[in-house]
């Protein structure tokens, strides 16, 4: 086996009790049986640095030691992919321009304990990696989308609640803003199930021509390439953070904690993200094939590790010429250490100085941040022997291979018990007030007071962006017709009742929020954040979480593509989220659909457009309040979460694309949270300008209890129902023809009603007056929640 | 076209992130347009106008934009402005231009810098000879203070509408619509001065360009129409000559109507952001 020259650290001789306390004095988290499993893997005792490689390269974050068996379940290939989660990001096949194949790259993954520790940076730094995976496939950047949840802003917590919200809203702005990257997309939810552990998930997007993708690996015939690093100077931040992605939040250990989340820097990032398209450039030019990876995780153990191991090689790295920041380091430090904004190119060596001149002399790095730089640090070698030296002394010498194998853990699993009754809670007296009441609920109120913040139109590719539709939409590239969607969902109270159900509502939703603007659905992206692995009643959640999603994916066919599930090409799992005393967050499968539009002119808002059109609704109402914004407002889970009929959601989701691809729909919102109420309301409100158009309709005219059999749903169920569905405009011209087709796809529309002149929302049942809001009365309730939560 | 393209540099600093849209809109305007570098500024006098896009020139450090006013590839721009070379400088950009004191650059009101550090600035620029009685020596007269909007504090994106108010001559609103939607992304732009009779003066002067207004083109000074507390409701002042232009709204973000809300089916036509940048060229060709 590969020799060291640096002391070993006796494992094979010391009792369990004295590696025990060894490895709490280093900050490890292996446990004994790892240590010990190491010394068998590699036939002798580990020196420190060794330990450190192990301690992250099994980590949770870096192995998915606990769920990667689970994830098998989950469809990731067919027509729509080009690359699946193998990589640092997947990529969806996109438009077909000049010949020439485009693909839409996404990395969707959690910031989730260091924006817990650290919100401000946490959150930032979620971005910035993120949007280093999506870079690193060779792919120009450019959206991202971000998923908060945070703690009740009005529970005992609510200090903290408020506080940890607005700094990572600050966060994320902090990051995207300046580097030029808008988002197009988000959801923000508050439960106080994250009281104690927010979770911050971000998607990026890139786009990249499929021929000129640059994989994570050394490429074919790499022996003798060159490991260069560029980016800001290694420092100790965020030492530890992999290990710390994988371990419960103690409140005692947050000082040490803190230390372990990494420091943002998008100034440098912008210049980096700018020299490295240039580099991109120059190697197109010169045909030269690299190899490329964000460091993250692990830093540069893990990311040079993984490309030489992914290419069927071995490296040697020079510790010692890596730039660092601070005098001193231990070489296990430089080599695990997550200091944030760098990435490793694997490089020819005829073209490693033009590498090196891009970043340092182009773009003078070493000037634009103190200390940073490209340097070559190492070689790839034909051995498959991982080796890291430090001042000529050999620190880790183990083969590659067995560094990212990884580990398997099989948890165990045990259902809890989750006993769920419906409330009995009267009808309201005053429908207004019950309506406004929803409307003014922070996850039903407008998001403007977060999305305000975010720059939306940077770039120039914004079609649709946050606010105006169920997904955000972009043209990708200058000058054409393609468009792509994206949306991001989850109700982590839909999931506190049955996982299973709200990890498919999640997949459908994210769908009905595509479909609404007119995008088909093409793939998605799962971030989970689920609890501890290690106990079983929350691995039990955390497997049938993934089998909501598969079933869904499964059941929801690619439209023109029979019993062919819509992919998910990348993807997180974050365990662990959970308070120091034991709480395990609702499981939290977010999901993110990006849909493709042949043609983006063709795309739909969801805001009402025109006076005296007429309001369908399709998605039959339901007593499926489980989980539901109303039931909230009255501190009640109850039992029903919306079931996720697939036949009907699938096609349900072909007619509403077919409408808008022959321009029958006017507006389009999906149903979902708060309700058909909440729906047509937001698409009152949705509305800019002066000239306001309201709507007039009546639920009476519904008749489920004659035509479909169902007992009839009293008024406030049939208002605030989360059944899925979707209510759209159309002009009275075209309502047969929208009747044929969604009859071509088996599914009934009602007429709801009709668009008004003055922006007032009158519902009536059977004639009689249920609720009649001004614009003005909803508009106030509905501006002002998110403001007041986060005040 | 046998006539040769009018060429813009749109000037790139550490820290800038709108100039891929910025150059295009150059480009669909019918000019040349070339991103140059901070530091690879040799050909700078080649151009016929220049762009500064914007973005977090040097991260925004001590104050939005000053440390970018202070770069010698300003002072170049500041030279070739004298020259009656054309100058846009867009959000970052107008405060570059603002703190360069490119804008409004009326020689009268020189005395009344604010900011000792511009002072300091000024005695360079007197000891490199670099001003001149147009650009006013330097003096910082105006500041881009940070926004105050009920909604949120700190940066704030959005469509507004701005209305063009002046009918002096100059390079950059020929032809263009009395009132256009465009959107706005920053921090700190809200126009302010020391000296209250400045802005009478600018008005005066027909150098108040754009001001935020409604949709049907009152200025009203409230919220959501002045989106960020700008005394006056100013969006974006020329200099008295009238080839240097300081926006804080984006118009390469309203240069083609699927960016615009509202009119996604018409696509890839023209913008009203457009008309600014064809104004460029008109007046370049001329």
């Amino acid at each position: 086996m590969g020799k060291v020259d640096i002391e070993t650290i006796p494992v094979s001789l010391l009792p369990d009790n004295k590696i025990g306390e060894f490895l709490k004095k280093n900050s490890l988290s292996l446990t004994i049986d790892e240590c010990r499993k190491i010394v068998a893997l590699i036939g002798r005792d580990p020196t420190l640095a060794e330990l450190h490689v192990f301690n992250i390269e099994w980590s949770e974050h870096c192995s998915y030691k606990s769920s990667k068996e689970t994830l098998k379940l989950l469809p990731t290939s067919g027509p729509t992919v080009i690359l699946g989660p193998k990589e640092d990001a997947g990529i969806m096949k996109f438009a077909k321009i000049d010949g020439a194949q485009y693909g839409i790259v996404v990395s969707h993954e959690s910031h989730n304990h260091p924006s817990q520790v650290v919100p401000y940076e946490g959150a930032a730094t979620g971005v910035g990696g993120n949007i280093r995976d999506v870079l690193c496939m060779g792919a120009h950047v450019i959206s991202s989308g971000d998923a908060l949840r945070f703690g009740n802003p009005e529970g005992k917590n609510r200090n903290k609640v408020k506080y940890t919200a607005n700094a990572v809203i600050d966060g994320v702005a902090g990051y995207g803003n300046p580097l030029g990257v808008p988002i197009i997309c988000g959801d923000t939810f508050f439960s106080e199930s994250f009281d104690e552990n927010c979770l911050v998930n971000v998607v990026a997007f890139g786009i990249v021509r499929e021929d000129q993708v640059i994989h994570s690996c050394v490429p074919e015939g790499g022996e003798g390439y060159d490991i260069i690093i560029v980016g800001k100077a290694t420092d100790n931040s965020g030492f530890g953070g992999a290990a710390m992605a994988s371990v419960i939040l103690d409140e005692s250990d947050e000082e040490y904690n803190k230390g372990a989340v990494q420091v943002p820097d998008p100034f440098l990032k912008n210049v980096i993200v700018r020299a490295t398209e240039k580099v991109f450039e120059e190697s197109r030019k010169q045909k030269i094939t690299l190899g490329f990876k964000d460091m993250g995780a692990g830093g540069i153990m893990c990311s040079t590790s993984e490309l030489c191991s992914s290419g069927g090689f071995g490296g040697i790295v020079d510790l010692s010429k890596v730039h660092v920041s601070m005098k001193g380091l231990p070489p296990y430090v430089i080599a695990c250490g997550e200091t944030q904004e760098r990435f490793t190119w694997i490089s020819p060596p005829s073209f490693t100085p033009t590498i090196l001149r891009i970043y340092n002399e182009d773009f003078q790095l070493p000037k634009v941040s103190e200390g940073a730089r490209a340097s070559a640090i190492g070689k790839v070698t034909k051995e498959k022997d991982f080796i890291l030296t430090f001042g000529g002394k050999t620190v880790c010498n183990v083969p590659v291979d067995v560094v990212t194998e990884g580990i398997r853990y099989k948890r165990e699993k045990r259902a809890p018990k989750r006993e769920f009754t419906e409330p009995d809670i009267p009808e309201p007296r005053d429908f207004g007030k019950a309506a406004l009441e929803v409307l003014r609920q922070p996850n039903i109120a407008s998001k403007a007071p977060i999305f305000r913040h975010y720059d939306t139109e940077v770039q120039g590719l914004t079609v649709i962006r946050p606010g105006e539709a169920d997904a955000g939409v972009q043209a990708p590239i200058p000058g054409k017709f393609a468009g792509m969607a994206a949306a991001l969902d989850h109700n982590p109270r839909y999931s506190h009742i049955n996982p299973y159900l709200g990890a498919a509502n999640a997949v459908a939703e994210s769908m009905r929020n595509v479909a609404a603007v007119g995008a088909v659905p093409y793939a998605m992206t799962d971030c989970l954040n689920m609890g501890n692995p290690e106990v079983p009643e929350s691995f039990n959640d955390f497997v049938e979480t993934v089998k909501g999603l598969s079933d869904a994916a499964r059941a929801l066919w690619l439209k023109g593509h029979k019993e062919t599930p819509v992919p998910f090409i990348s993807g997180n799992v974050s365990f662990y989220n959970e308070s120091a005393s034991g709480k395990q967050i609702d499981p939290s499968p977010i999901v993110c659909c990006i849909g493709f539009l042949e043609d983006y002119r063709k795309a739909i808002t969801m805001e009402l457009k025109n006076t005296e059109n007429i309001i369908f609704i399709a998605g039959k109402r339901k007593d499926e309040l489980g989980g539901s914004a109303y039931y909230a407002l009255r501190s009640e889970y109850g039992a029903n979460v919306p079931k996720v009929d697939f036949a009907e959601q699938r096609n349900m989701i072909y007619a509403v694309i077919d409408c808008i691809g022959s321009g029958l729909l006017e507006s389009c919102h999906d149903i979902s949270d708060g309700g058909m109420l909440a729906a047509i309301a937001e698409m009152i409100l949705a509305k800019q300008g002066d000239e306001k158009v309201g709507a007039e309709i009546d639920i009476g005219d519904l008749g489920y209890e004659n035509k479909s059999g169902n007992t009839g749903l009293r008024a406030d169920k049939l208002l605030f129902s989360e059944t899925p569905g979707f209510i759209f405009e159309v002009k009275r011209g075209n309502a047969v023809r929208v009747k044929e087709i969604f009859k071509g796809y088996t599914i009934n529309v009602d007429k709801l009603g009709k668009t008004t002149d003055n922006g007032s929302l009158v519902i009536r049942q059977n004639d009689k007056p249920i609720l009649d809001l001004a614009f003005r009365q909803m508009d106030e309730a509905w501006s002002n929640g998110l403001l007041e939560a986060l005040r | 076209m046998t006539k040769q393209k009018k060429k813009i540099a749109v000037i790139w600093f550490p820290g800038t992130n709108c100039e891929d849209e910025s150059k295009r809109a150059c480009e669909s305007a019918g000019m040349e347009a070339e991103i140059i570098r901070w530091n690879d500024t040799k050909n700078l006098e080649h151009f016929d106008g220049y762009v500064i896009p914007g973005g977090w020139s040097y991260e925004d450090r001590i104050r939005a934009g000053v440390i970018a006013a202070k770069d010698p590839l300003v002072i170049e721009v500041k030279r070739q402005a004298e020259r009656g070379k054309i100058v846009l400088g867009i959000c970052n950009g107008c405060q570059v231009l603002v703190e360069a004191g490119l804008i409004p650059g009326n020689s009268e009101n020189t005395e009344k810098g604010i900011w000792e550090t511009s002072r300091e600035r000024n005695r360079e620029i007197a000891k490199e000879g670099t001003g001149s009685e147009g650009v006013q020596n330097g003096k910082i007269t105006m500041a881009l203070a940070p926004n105050v909007n009920p909604i949120v504090s700190g940066y704030f994106c959005a469509w507004v509408y701005v209305k063009k108010i002046s009918g002096k001559e100059n390079a950059f609103s020929r032809g263009i619509p009395d009132i256009m939607p465009i959107p706005i992304a920053h921090g700190e732009g809200r126009f302010v001065t020391k000296d209250k009779k400045l802005i009478a003066e600018l008005e005066k002067n027909g150098q108040v360009l754009f001001k935020y207004c409604g949709e049907n083109g009152n200025v009203a000074d409230r919220f959501p129409i002045n989106p960020n507390g700008a005394v006056s409701n100013i969006a974006g002042i020329i200099n008295p000559r009238g080839n240097v232009l300081a926006m804080m709204p984006h118009p390469e973000r309203a240069s083609w109507m699927h960016q615009v809300p509202g009119h996604i089916r018409e696509g890839e036509a023209p913008g009203p952001g457009r008309k600014i940048f064809e104004s460029m060229r008109d007046y370049l060709i001329k």
